[in-house]
């Protein structure tokens, strides 16, 4: 069945000095949020932006699927935790995404978390939609107990 | 101009069918440990974003951006744009869960512009956002419906 997510954003005036907003999404989960141009291409002060939002997806879809794939082997994670790092060159699109993650995962060599984590990343929903980044690497440590 | 780098932190407790993850925007703190689930992320969402709302207000944002420069490179900078993105994701035969569709609602009150340099104007804002070009490689579907409002 499919499944469908929305936002609504707006922008009023020129892109230098005029100024966007995501009102909402259909959750209500989050909302409204402010972006300009200068905090997606600067400091951030504060508001968030589309390579953020795309970090926020991708992290979420990926500890989704490695939930998936460890427990499906028997091991089902305590806990996982992951950042996802973009990078977005102005001209040239974004080069890069960066995933980390450290698992805590009863009963769970190295070498098997860090191949579920590579799986993860191949084979997640927004990988799957991303396959189009230059760069994508993924780095994979068990939490030490 | 320099590289722009973001970061988003979460963090997942427990297997896919009950466990809940909580997702933070790290470089702003736009956000903070919002919850999710997958319960939440396929049916009913309960109040909870889910990875394809985030990548529909990304699509969003990033394609609202793409446009208001667009338009301001062309001398009709917007009086105001209300863009509305749905992602879906579906179950492909063969492939699990994939994104398959953006659908974006472009709404425009732009003083002074012509029917034709407004759809022109989308065009370039399509090819020259960075997240519909990733969409496009992926294969993802993208339709854009626009609607332009006259400005006064």
């Amino acid at each position: 069945m499919a499944t469908d997510r929305n936002a609504k954003v707006t922008w009023t005036g020129s892109l230098m000095e005029g100024s966007g907003r995501i009102e909402g999404v259909g959750s209500g989960a989050f909302g409204p949020l402010d972006v300009t141009c200068a905090s997606r291409a600067e400091e951030p002060a504060g508001r968030t932006s589309p390579e953020e939002l795309i970090a926020a997806a991708w992290a979420s879809c990926f500890s989704m699927a490695l939930s998936h794939a460890l427990a499906g082997a028997g091991t089902p994670p305590e806990r996982l935790e992951t950042s996802v790092t973009v990078t977005f060159q102005p001209g040239e699109g974004i080069l890069k995404g960066a995933i980390e993650v450290v698992g805590t995962v009863p009963g769970v060599d190295r070498e098997t978390f860090v191949e579920q984590a590579e799986a993860a990343r191949t084979n997640c929903p927004v990988s799957m939609a991303l396959t189009g980044v230059p760069e994508v690497t993924v780095a994979a440590t068990l939490a030490t107990a | 101009m320099p590289r722009i780098v973001r970061d988003a932190d979460v963090s997942w407790e427990g297997n896919l069918a009950r466990g809940e993850g909580a997702i933070t925007a790290a470089s702003s703190g736009a956000f903070t440990a919002l919850p999710y689930s997958l319960p939440t992320r396929i049916a009913a969402p309960e109040g909870k974003t889910s990875p394809e709302e985030l990548l529909a207000a990304a699509h969003g944002g990033c394609f609202t951006m793409s446009l208001a420069g667009e338009l301001t490179g062309a001398g009709t900078p917007p009086g105001r744009l209300d863009v509305h993105c749905r992602i879906t994701m579906d179950e492909v035969e063969g492939q699990g869960h994939l994104i398959v569709h953006s659908a974006l609602d472009v709404r425009a009150r732009v003083d002074g512009l012509e029917p034709d340099a407004f759809a022109q104007a989308v065009d370039a804002a399509h090819k020259g956002c960075s997240f519909s070009s990733l969409l496009r490689a992926a294969g993802v579907g993208i339709d854009i419906e626009t609607t332009l409002e006259g400005g006064d």
